[in-house]
């Protein structure tokens, strides 16, 4: 479990992208419009673009890259230009505090991203 | 005595012609040909001036976006998601690449270079890019695309290049204010709610100080404006509208509207005063506007000078909103500008070729209800000085 920031530091529409994950790829944390805290992979599936840096609608971030879309809730990816989903991560708060326990499923990475985590 | 006047060498300019209080000179005929002259222009008058680029209701929703040539610019325009309107250098700042190659499109949130898709939000910011995230580095303000000031103003967009632009409201503003006597006689035709209604494109094979030149004097109405002069007849007289300040011509008696044959037109748009019914009143706002003031429509054209002797000149003829929706007839508003524009076209296109004659090397005269078109001239020399 790692901690991700004061929940009074991320409004409603904002994201934050987490890069120091200790074995993991960074994450990235959304706080919608409705109110819901979802992590998931920051990481695109498709090409290595930060997930943190797309837009929100309803409960699916798009790609500022190349608009490929994911479902926040299950990772799913739209199947068009990701083919792969991105891993979904447990959101939690406590004290005003979020803390986000990451996945210990293995992730997808596009291939410039690989070479990024490997070195 | 005139006959031992030595006559001038073969091949050397002809002498000015004889000016009288009565005559004075135009400029000479290299202005309108001279491609250096043309490229001082661009420098220091067309991307350094307010320019006026496109509808507002080209740009009607957001992600609508327009690409427009400002000097020797491609400029991008596009509405934001907070509604406004904003202008980029139409370059991509990764390698140059031109970023939208349509002339006018519509995008979801982002404009996207095709080459590398280095990725800009609306606002310019480079929000995306492959491998961005192992850039850290990049500064994505500073790589964002380059901005263009710019203002919205009688419904349309307005554009400068220069740094430091000059003042929109001495400019463009003032010369409305020069022209009608204040402010508010324009805002009586509430522009930015009028409707576009037709746009007609004119690629003019003329220098566009002719166009200017053109507009700006009525000495040729008589001679090549049959239409308009029946509708205005104060013209034959060949004073035009820019002559007196605050003077609108006034319709024939028997004219009931402004239309190709003097026929009904539509309702009077509901803010002009009845000192501007029945009147039509023309601006100059330089370097590459005109506007024209009716009852029930105005005009306004844009022009953007693209070489020496090619102008592109865009014209749009806008109604109020209900006259558009209901379908109305307006081809014989329309009929007699569109008229009058190809009337003169014709006539700068004419012009033209003679600018290059070695007769014209020291240029022509102007008389008199066309002295003013001599301060325009200076206008043009004092920038490029």
């Amino acid at each position: 479990m790692i901690y991700a920031c004061q929940l009074a530091d991320l409004p409603r529409g904002g994201s934050l992208r987490l890069t120091d994950v200790p074995g993991s790829p960074p994450v990235a944390l959304f706080h919608t419009e409705d109110g819901e805290l979802y992590a998931v992979d920051d990481t695109c599936t498709h090409q290595d673009a930060s997930l943190a840096d797309g837009f929100v609608e309803d409960c699916a971030v798009e790609c500022p890259l190349h608009a490929a879309i994911f479902d926040l809730r299950t990772g799913e990816a739209d199947g068009m230009l990701a083919r792969f989903p991105i891993r979904t991560h447990r959101v939690m708060i406590e004290d005003g505090a979020v803390h986000v326990q990451v996945s210990e499923a293995v992730p997808y990475l596009p291939p410039g991203a690989r070479r990024t985590v490997a070195s | 005595m005139t006959t031992l006047d030595p006559a001038p060498a073969p091949g050397s300019p002809a002498p000015g012609p004889p000016l009288t209080s009565s005559l004075v000179p135009t400029l000479s005929g290299r202005w309108y040909t001279d491609p250096e002259i043309f490229a001082a222009e661009q420098d220091r008058i067309l991307e350094r001036s307010w320019t006026c680029v496109a509808h507002s209701g080209d740009l009607a929703a957001p992600g609508a976006y327009r690409t427009v040539t400002v000097g020797r610019e491609s400029i991008v325009l596009v509405r934001g998601r907070d509604q406004a309107v904003r202008a980029f250098y139409n370059v991509c700042r990764h390698r140059g690449a031109r970023l939208c190659a349509e002339p006018e499109g519509q995008v979801r949130r982002s404009l996207q270079c095709p080459y590398h898709a280095w990725t800009y939000d609306l606002s310019g910011k480079l929000v995306a890019a492959p491998n961005l995230t192992s850039m850290p580095d990049v500064d994505r303000v500073a790589n964002g695309l380059a901005p263009v000031a710019v203002r919205e103003w009688i419904g349309y967009a307005w554009v400068c290049l220069a740094p430091e632009p000059p003042s929109f409201e001495m400019d463009v503003i003032g010369s409305v204010v020069s022209r009608l006597g204040d402010v508010e006689s324009i805002e009586h035709y509430g522009i930015e709610d009028l409707a576009l209604g037709r746009r007609i494109s004119y690629d003019v094979a003329a220098n566009w100080k002719l166009i200017v030149e053109n507009f700006m004097e009525c000495y040729h109405c008589a001679t090549i404006h049959p239409e308009l002069t029946e509708v205005l007849p104060e013209f034959a007289d060949g004073y035009a509208a820019q002559y007196y300040v605050g003077h609108g011509a006034e319709f024939g008696e028997d004219v009931a509207g402004f239309t190709v044959d003097g026929s009904a037109g539509h309702p009077r748009i509901p803010g002009v005063e009845a000192g501007q019914d029945r009147r039509y009143y023309a601006i100059t706002i330089r370097p590459q506007v005109f506007v024209n003031l009716v009852p029930d429509h105005v005009i306004v054209h844009r022009m953007t000078p693209l070489a020496t002797d090619l102008t592109r000149v865009e014209v749009d003829w806008l109604f109020l909103p209900e006259v558009i929706a209901s379908g109305a007839d307006i081809d014989r508003s329309v009929e007699l500008f569109h008229r009058v524009n190809v009337q003169d076209f014709d006539a700068c296109e004419r012009t033209q070729p003679g600018m290059s004659s070695r007769v014209y090397a020291a240029g022509g005269s102007l008389v008199p209800s066309e002295h003013h078109i001599a301060e325009f001239h200076r206008w043009v020399q004092d920038r490029l000085a």
